[in-house]
């Protein structure tokens, strides 16, 4: 019987191929009697009309082979026509299975359900791939095949076969060749197509062929066992380092975050030697220009909201850097020299700043939306990545090295150099200090608040977001060593992947507090940092 | 002289700091009971030499012995001080929200742990030695004033007075006439010339009218190593000694 | 020796301190078991836990001028230790409970048996006596301090960098704690508890025996603390603030007086949070965190850092305001406390007692002087100074005015 099953489905499969170029596309009421013919007859006549069905090769089908094998195909009694119906109360909603559009009610009795059992369920599944292997839309194709190879189904073996004679499109037949190894692997052929398919397997390389293998380890022996073994090591390994590129994609990733919280303090407190604790709140104030960007943009100009990023960048630019001098020329201008202090007038800031926002805004946290392009995801290989997180990478990056540009290249930057070295020198040359200063603490005030704008995309906004970065911040910029940008850069990178690298063995909590301990003894070790000045400079 | 019978034995010395030589293969030896003046221009190693010898500073290679005996280059600043070698820096730097008195009396040698300062009570000995200080630093009218309220001179002197109050076997005075009147200047050269007659002294110091009125053996250090050695006349006498100083 | 030690801590300015800090340990309690209820002098009992709180403020505010204001080592990381003392003396009450929580287990406290511990963790063992949790309040924070500062101090780690690694440490504490793996209650921390040596936790009488026990305390902190800023160990540690690298060349070991100090100063955190906890009844993670380090250090430079009279006022006169505030104005606490910390450093570097006491040490420096000049030499009384008094913080926010094109004066350091 499954012999002669397999035969039809060859035969029906053939027809299909040699034919569906021809009527692919048939007209419905070529396909209608075919249909109702499902009404007919025991299990076995249906397994025909499937193949008959499948036979024709047109996708039109597929909604009524897929009703069928889902339970919800159903003939009326008064007449014998065949509908897709879904239940509704005491009646049945009913739709044309081939327009799939509404066709009317039915009474409970009035319909009557077409049975089906597994074995046809694993017809019609095997049809339905072969249906859809052969559809003029590669993405149907590709679902088509990850379909059998999930099912494992050895009857999609010949579908495939025929579908990957006429494939073009190399991914799909990638993919195809990946269903039809798996569908080999269950099935009765002989070793060296096994051994085959284990080597397509091995070459696929993810979870899914390792979980298969591990079946196939188990169930077969002999040559193929031993080859599935292989397959399993190598493949094993070759997850592991995905897994680690992974691992290393969300270190970068935290390492970017670290970046953007630090870097503005790697200029107030790296460069001019300000111990800013309100710096979190820059960058609170950041992503709070973000929210009344995104809020103009939603109640006046909703069509802006792709480009509201771009928007609030400058603005957050602006306003933390205003406030930034505004600090610099009321608080921080009279405590040069006294650093202690100078963390505690700071201190007080920021308590002022988080009281106001809340005040403002209010303590809750407030919704930041993520425009298009910075949701979603798409795969590298095995690796998943977000596209915010990458934007942020980016952006990050970006930053710096702008960052870099301002200060080696332009006056403002040589300026910014010169004071910091020597500051009364730079006074009689004729640079104005106590502005240098001014906009040296705007500038990094400014950068704390455009990573306020990417940190609204991945945390809560909230009037406590600048605390949670402070400590971090801080910790980055010590370790990286006080005065070089660079070292920020790496310190962020390497604390970002440490963390994450901590995270699978310790657990989050820990492995955070891991990486403070770490920098608390790094610090004994190296007082001043990873990347620090030497000679007599630093002790003058 | 043999590294034995010497009081402070230097050898072969260099440091780096990123690759700038401050001090090149420096050799120098101090004779017990001996006053030497080191002159030589910017950047020549003087302050370098000085933060080798005190511990604060440690050489990338060579010899630092005391005594003869004791490696310095293993010591850190406060055994190398209790060991007997005192310092003044370039720049006076006293305890400015303590007294001048409380100055000489932290100075003064005693124990130094924190639980014998916890219960250390003032002798009568002590008393006595501070007002001879005051009296030899000329500070005795101002032993109550704070040591922020001294003039320049003053804390220059108030921190000669604490090295003596140390009781050092060696004393390194970085600069002691910076910022002197002349008056004060001369004034100094008196108090050292009275201090060398019982410490061994190394003064460092520009002021050649000063270095001339000490009238003792002079080292001329240039790009971190000895360049002349001998009397002020000497040395001034020594082609390349003027090269460095005048220029080429 | 030792009683020349205790003496130099006594002169008129403590006793008068002392004094009115005697008369609030039996008049507060007084008037609370005392008078009746109906007298208007009467003190309610919240009024006297509250102030028994203050009086813990005041102890740690104490503990950190002690390394602040005398050694210069700006401490973000008290919190730490006045929580770690605050969770011994936690872990003792929650064995005091005994079968009476709400599992009745009677052994186990309640957050154990509901995250289905079958045992007590080793570090428990012991807590059930009440000598063996005092010994560890003043222990743990302790060997803490001594292990982070033989490190710290070993390294010449000092400034900021010192502080923020404060700060992290005790942010670490802070994640730790909030962890339930921990054994201390996680979140919610350590509460419900009923009773201490025996008496019970809410009785008046008991709150009153806390708020006497928390007012001695801070008259023996007191006195130790006066007593080493006096000695000539006081003299260095003020040396070791202003000059450290000159103490060194003086022979000083700066690290082991810094460890000495800080030691202690943890000790004495400790014992502020041991008392702190039975009174508010409650001990939970949030008490690490860096922010109430930060505080704790305003309350010492509004009162006058270097001053321990001023720590203990500050602390006070702050916790007192914030009550008030937090009451009445709950909005503004937060404007009041952050404009606080900028008018204080800008305006009164010296804290409320600084600065009153410089202008007395000004005048009082130009009799002596007169005097002597006068003739009459007295014999000199090094223990008249007040060390701490005429901290080294000039009225630069003046100067730096007129002189903001001029190089920024450096903090006294290497």
């Amino acid at each position: 019987m499954s012999f002669l099953k397999s035969l039809f489905l060859i035969l029906g499969l053939i027809f299909g191929i040699f034919v569906s170029p021809a009527v692919a596309q048939s007209e419905p009421e070529t396909l209608r009697p075919l249909i109702n013919e499902l009404a007919k007859g025991k299990y076995a006549e249906t397994e025909q009309q499937i193949g008959a069905l499948a036979a024709t090769g047109d996708p039109a089908v597929a909604p009524a082979l897929k009703a069928l094998s889902e339970g919800d195909l159903f003939f009326r009694k008064s007449d014998g026509v065949v509908f897709i119906a879904e239940k509704q109360g005491n009646s049945y909603n009913l739709k044309d299975p081939l327009t799939l559009e509404a066709a009317g009610e039915a009474g409970r009795r009035e319909v009557k359900k077409i049975k089906v059992n597994n074995k046809l369920r694993r017809v019609i599944r095997s049809a339905l791939g072969s249906l859809t292997l052969m559809a003029s839309d590669p993405n149907v194709r590709r679902l088509a095949a990850v379909a059998i190879f999930k099912a494992k189904d050895p009857e999609g073996i010949e579908a495939l076969d025929v579908a990957l004679a006429a494939e073009e499109d190399e991914g799909v037949r990638r993919v195809m060749e990946q269903a039809r190894a798996a569908a080999v692997l269950n099935s009765d052929l002989d070793e060296t197509q096994k051994l085959d398919a284990v080597a397509t397997l091995s070459d696929m390389g993810n979870r899914d062929a390792l979980s298969l293998l591990l079946s196939v380890r188990a169930s077969s022996e002999g040559v193929v066992r031993s080859a599935a073994s292989e397959a399993i090591t190598k493949i094993e390994k070759s997850i592991a380092t995905w897994d680690a590129a992974q691992n290393i994609w969300y270190g970068v990733s935290l390492g970017s975050v670290l970046l953007l919280a630090a870097i503005g303090l790697a200029i107030t407190f790296g460069v001019m030697g300000v111990i800013n604790m309100a710096h979190g709140e820059m960058v609170m104030i950041g992503a709070y220009t973000t929210f009344v960007v995104q809020d103009v943009i939603r109640t006046s100009m909703p069509g802006l909201f792709e480009y509201s990023l771009f928007i609030a960048l400058p603005l957050a630019f602006l306003v933390a850097g205003l406030i930034g001098i505004a600090i610099e020329r009321g608080v921080i201008r009279w405590l040069y020299g006294r650093p202690l202090e100078t963390l505690l007038a700071t201190w007080g800031i920021s308590l002022i700043l988080q009281q106001a926002v809340r005040s403002i805004f209010g303590p809750t946290n407030r919704e930041v939306g993520n425009p298009d392009w910075m949701s979603g995801a798409f795969e590298l290989g095995q690796m998943t990545i977000t596209y915010n997180r990458m934007w942020i990478i980016v952006f990050a990056l970006l930053v710096f090295a702008g960052l870099m540009l301002v200060l080696k290249k332009t006056p403002f930057g040589l300026y910014t150099r010169a004071v910091t070295q020597n500051r009364r020198m730079a006074a009689s040359m004729g640079i104005r200090t106590p502005w240098i200063d001014a906009l040296t603490f705007g500038l990094g005030s400014g950068i704390a608040g455009i990573a306020g704008v990417a940190l609204s995309q991945i945390d809560n906004v909230s009037p406590n977001l600048g605390q949670g970065y402070i400590i971090d911040s801080f910790m980055v910029v010590v370790f990286g060593g006080v005065g070089n940008l660079w070292g920020t850069l790496v310190g962020a990178m390497t604390l970002g992947v440490v963390n994450k690298f901590l995270e699978p063995y310790a657990g989050a909590v820990l492995g955070k507090i891991f990486v403070l301990v770490f920098i608390i003894l790094f610090i004994q070790k190296r007082p001043r940092g990873l990347f620090a000045l030497k000679g007599r400079a630093v002790e003058a | 002289m043999a590294r034995a019978t010497s009081l402070l034995y230097l050898d072969g010395v260099s440091v780096s700091f990123d690759g700038f030589k401050a001090l090149n293969e420096l050799s120098l030896i101090i004779a017990p009971g001996e006053m030497r003046a080191i002159i030589g221009p910017n950047g020549a190693g003087k302050t370098t030499m000085m933060d080798v010898i005190t511990g604060k500073t440690r050489p990338d290679t060579g010899e630092v012995f005391f005594n003869g005996a004791i490696d310095l280059t293993g010591e850190d600043e406060a055994s190398i001080a209790e060991l007997g070698i005192g310092r003044k820096f370039q720049k006076p730097t006293v305890f400015e929200s303590h007294t001048v008195w409380d100055n000489l009396e932290l100075a003064l040698k005693a124990p130094r742990g924190p639980f014998s300062t916890l219960f250390h009570v003032i002798a009568q000995s002590e008393k006595k030695r501070i007002d001879h200080l005051l009296d030899l630093i000329r500070l005795g009218s101002k032993r109550h004033e704070l040591a922020a309220n001294l003039s320049h001179g003053q804390k220059q002197w108030l921190e000669i007075g604490m090295l003596l109050a140390q009781d050092p076997k060696l004393l390194l005075v970085d600069e002691p006439a910076a910022g002197m009147t002349d008056a004060e200047t001369a004034e100094t050269a008196e108090l050292l010339k009275d201090i060398a007659k019982d410490h061994s002294v190394v003064v460092v110091e520009h002021d050649m009218v000063f270095v001339r009125s000490l009238d003792v053996k002079v080292t001329v250090l240039h790009e971190g190593s000895v360049l002349a050695e001998g009397s002020l006349d000497h040395v001034s006498a020594d082609e390349r000694v003027v090269e460095v100083y005048l220029g080429r | 020796m030792m009683s020349s030690f205790l003496f130099r801590a006594m002169d008129a300015k403590a006793g008068i301190f002392l004094a009115i800090l005697g008369a609030a340990i039996v008049l507060v309690p007084a008037g609370n078991l005392l008078v009746p209820e109906t007298s208007p002098f009467h003190v309610p009992t919240y009024a006297v836990t509250l102030m028994g709180k203050y009086l813990t403020y005041a102890l740690l505010a104490l503990a950190v001028d002690l390394v602040w204001g005398y050694c210069g080592i700006l401490s973000l990381g008290h919190a730490a230790f006045f929580a770690l003392g605050g969770y011994a003396m936690g872990m003792y009450l929650m064995r005091q409970i005994g079968p009476r929580g709400v599992y009745g287990d009677p052994v186990l406290p309640d957050f154990m048996v509901f995250l289905n511990w079958e045992h007590l963790p080793w570090y428990w063992y012991g807590f059930d006596m009440f000598w063996f949790a005092a010994l560890m309040v003043l222990l743990v924070p302790g060997a803490l301090a001594f292990v982070f500062g033989w490190f710290a101090f070993r390294s010449r780690v000092t400034g900021v960098y010192l502080s923020i690694i404060t700060q992290a440490l005790t942010y670490a504490l802070l994640l730790a704690f909030f962890r339930n793996d921990m054994g201390f209650g996680g979140n919610n921390g350590l509460t419900d508890f009923k009773d201490i040596l025996g008496f019970d936790i809410q009785a008046d009488t008991t709150r009153a025996g806390l708020f006497a026990a928390s007012g001695i305390a801070l008259v023996l902190c007191f006195l130790i603390c006066r007593s080493i800023t006096r000695s000539k160990l006081g003299k260095v540690l003020v040396a070791v603030r202003d000059a450290e690298s000159r103490t060194r060349f003086l022979g000083y070991r700066v690290e082991h007086y810094k460890l000495f100090v800080w030691t202690l100063s943890a000790m004495m955190a400790g014992i502020a949070g041991a008392l702190y906890v039975p009174q508010v009844g409650i001990i939970n993670p949030g008490e690490f965190a860096p922010a109430n380090s930060i505080e704790v250090v305003i309350w010492v430079a509004v009162g006058g850092r270097g001053t321990l009279v001023g720590a203990v006022l500050g602390a006070v006169l702050i916790n007192f305001a914030k009550t008030w505030f937090t009451a009445a104005l709950p909005d503004i606490w937060l404007f009041a406390l952050g404009g606080l910390f900028v008018v204080v450093t800008l305006f009164l570097p010296k804290g409320i007692i600084g600065t009153l006491g410089s202008g007395w040490t000004a005048l009082r420096q130009r009799k002596i002087s007169a005097r002597y000049e006068a003739g009459s030499d007295q014999p000199p009384s090094p223990a008249a100074h007040s060390p701490g008094a005429a901290a080294n913080i000039s009225p630069r926010a003046e100067n730096t005015a007129s002189s903001t094109s001029g190089a920024a004066k450096p903090q006294p350091a290497e």
